[in-house]
């Protein structure tokens, strides 16, 4: 191994000091149209009329798109995987989010563009929104969307399951029941380059889109389906991206600049301002978690009843994939035998949430590692001993069933500990990741090694 | 309008209004600053104007007018890199690399002006007002000090390459 423990220069390092790397916007093409778009002003309201006839006849103005010009204006990132798609490019009949975008123009300088965007005639009908994720199944609630307040689609169910062991028989047993509420916020990604995509018409009638995306090969298919081109329709280069944190996941510019290039047939940029980027960008998610452990008073976790509504704004993008995340870590690194979990995805009329740094994992982990110290100091127990107590080890299985074969949980906590200086009775200090015995296989846990997760 | 940049007089023909940003990037080719908020929040378009750092999407180029404007750009080659360069990329103090531009010029300008060693809470203050949203700023603060005491090369307590990884985790596999 040359490359582990090893100093090796980056291979773009040299470009980053000296000014040379060629990001998205430093991608100079000559004729170049920039772009704006016309963004709701509303968070949730019908659009009653629109006419871009006058925007179109503005100087400078060369091309504008509506949903109108979209072949395939719905398309989901994840349909390609069999979840069914929710958000359209541009905004058709209704707007879900503030900044939602509805219409964009390609004009000769930003300052025409965004005339051009002034210039569209819109009138809209407000409706209730809807924020707050609690409220999402009330009777009363505003509905914002086809499919009511709740993404439907996993499996039979409207939620992410996880049904594991005797759930009653683990609260029934329990010394005490622990209860916690845990409410992580929405964070904007925030990269420093905001989303900015140049698409270049070819003379060979491909389309070269230069992209800042995370995901390229996302990205090429989702401009694909959009358009309804085949794939070698389009050469997409990217890979030099100035920050993304998961914020440049989805698709962003790409394929409204596509579109506007096609009908221009000139080349289209569209650099976000950082308004844009604050106001209409995803970010990650704010989550409502609520936890009750079922525990002895010697430190075991029998049982956990947990219910997660994840905020997903407008439309659902990845987060029917972050809940399937979320439900696998929600009982962290620790071995739990009587499980029941349901996670909902839910609608509100926020900007539509996505990836961030392991989104669905953290906001869970964090609700989860409070939770074991709320624990520890409801039965009066050292949480270092609690977490060592309940880790996984070999052979237990995880909510969904795996058995697992190689957990870590052990020796990082040993780790930790002995990075902070913490010290542990011998009993805990000698303990590593092989199967349970003696003391630590209790009849609870005996079974559970039996015992078939179910996570549909 | 006329103004030197990186060492090259140019004449200008953007209207005097111009940000001196988009006379950089959009008349002259010069991409190093870069539009992060095109409102003076950033520091991503810090260029020296006259050896001071600057926000040129704040600049009206009208105001500058027979400046000498330095950008990234003009502080080194790749093969010839600035001290503050040197350090930068031996140090691993870019990540996305996108706000080095802003970064690298206006730690140029602290250093040119203290001439000796900088401290740390010069360099927090001198950039203080430049977002880094990868590195958590310990290395770039770190590359700046190390650049101003003619540290160009990499850590003393970096491993060399090749050199064993240290085994952090005990039991783990590596
Ligand atoms: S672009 Fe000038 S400070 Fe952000
Ligand atoms: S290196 Fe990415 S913003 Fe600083």
């Amino acid at each position: 191994m040359k490359a582990v423990g090893a100093r090796l220069p980056r291979y773009d390092g040299l470009g980053h000091v000296t000014g040379r790397t060629q990001f998205v916007d430093d991608v100079r093409v000559g004729r170049t149209l920039w772009v704006k778009a016309l963004r709701s002003p509303h968070h949730h309201a019908a659009i009653t009329s629109m006419e871009t006839s006058k925007a179109e006849k503005l100087k400078g103005v060369h091309a504008i798109v509506t949903c109108a010009d979209v072949p395939k204006n719905v398309y989901g990132h994840l349909e390609a995987l069999g979840v069914p798609a929710d958000e359209p490019l541009l905004a058709d009949g209704e707007v879900r989010y503030k900044g939602q975008p509805i219409a964009a123009v390609a004009a000769e300088s930003e300052e025409a563009a965004r005339a051009a965007v002034e210039a569209i005639e819109i009138s809209f009908e407000e409706r209730e929104p809807l924020f707050d994720i609690r409220k999402a199944l009330d009777g009363e609630a505003p509905q914002i969307h086809q499919w009511g307040n709740v993404y439907p689609h996993y499996g039979p169910y409207n939620h992410r399951r996880v049904r594991k062991g005797d759930i009653e028989w683990a609260f029934e047993n329990a010394d005490a029941i622990v209860e916690g509420v845990y409410r992580p916020q929405a964070i904007e990604q925030m990269p420093m380059e905001t989303q900015v995509a140049l698409a270049v018409p070819e003379a060979s009638g491909r389309l070269t889109i230069y992209s800042c995306t995370q995901a390229m090969y996302f990205s090429m298919g989702v401009v694909a389906a959009h358009l309804q081109v085949p794939l070698n329709k389009l050469k997409f280069i990217g890979g030099t991206v100035g920050g993304g944190f998961g914020g440049k996941v989805d698709t962003a510019a790409d394929t409204v600049c596509a579109l506007l290039a096609l009908k221009s047939r000139r080349p289209v940029k569209w650099r976000w301002t950082r308004e844009e980027e604050f106001l209409a960008s995803s970010t990650r998610a704010p989550w409502h978690i609520e936890i009750a452990d079922a525990v002895t008073n010697d430190g075991w976790i029998l049982g956990r009843r947990m219910l997660t509504l994840h905020d997903s704004g407008a439309y659902s993008r990845f987060s029917p994939y972050g809940v399937t995340k979320h439900a696998f870590h929600h009982t962290g690194a620790y071995t739990i035998p009587n499980l029941r979990f349901d996670g909902f995805v839910v609608y509100t009329n926020r900007v539509p949430t996505t990836a961030m740094r392991g989104f669905g994992v953290t906001s869970v982990s964090f609700a989860v590692e409070t939770h074991l110290t709320r624990v520890a100091h409801a039965i009066g127990m050292d949480p270092w001993q609690l977490r060592l107590k309940n880790a996984n080890r070999i052979g237990d299985t995880s909510g969904n069933g795996v058995a697992m074969k190689d957990p870590s949980t052990v020796p990082v906590t040993l780790a930790a500990a002995e990075r902070v200086g913490v010290e542990l009775p011998a009993e805990f200090r000698q303990m590593t990741p092989e199967p349970r015995s003696g003391d630590l296989l209790p009849e609870h846990l005996r079974e559970q090694q039996r015992l078939n997760g179910e996570d549909s | 309008m006329k103004l030197t940049v990186n060492g090259i007089e140019q004449e200008i023909f953007s209207p005097p209004l111009t940000p001196l940003l988009h006379v950089l990037r959009d008349e002259l080719d010069v991409t190093s600053p870069k539009a992060g908020c095109q409102q003076g929040g950033c520091g991503t378009c810090t260029v020296l104007i006259d050896g001071e750092p600057r926000r040129s999407c704040l600049t009206a180029v009208a105001a500058v007018d027979g400046s000498e404007i330095t950008t990234l750009e003009g502080l080194g080659e790749p093969e010839q890199l600035s001290p503050v360069q040197a350090a930068f990329h031996e140090r691993y103090a870019a990540q996305c690399g996108f706000c080095t531009p802003g970064m690298v010029v206006a730690a140029t300008a602290l250093i040119e002006r203290k001439g000796g060693p900088v401290e740390r809470d010069e360099v927090l203050e001198a950039l203080g007002g430049h977002y880094c949203r990868c590195t958590g700023y310990v290395k770039i603060v770190d590359a700046v000090m190390a650049a101003s005491r003619g540290q160009t090369g990499a850590r003393e307590d970096e491993p060399e390459t090749g050199e064993e990884a240290p085994v952090m985790i005990p039991g783990s596999p590596a």
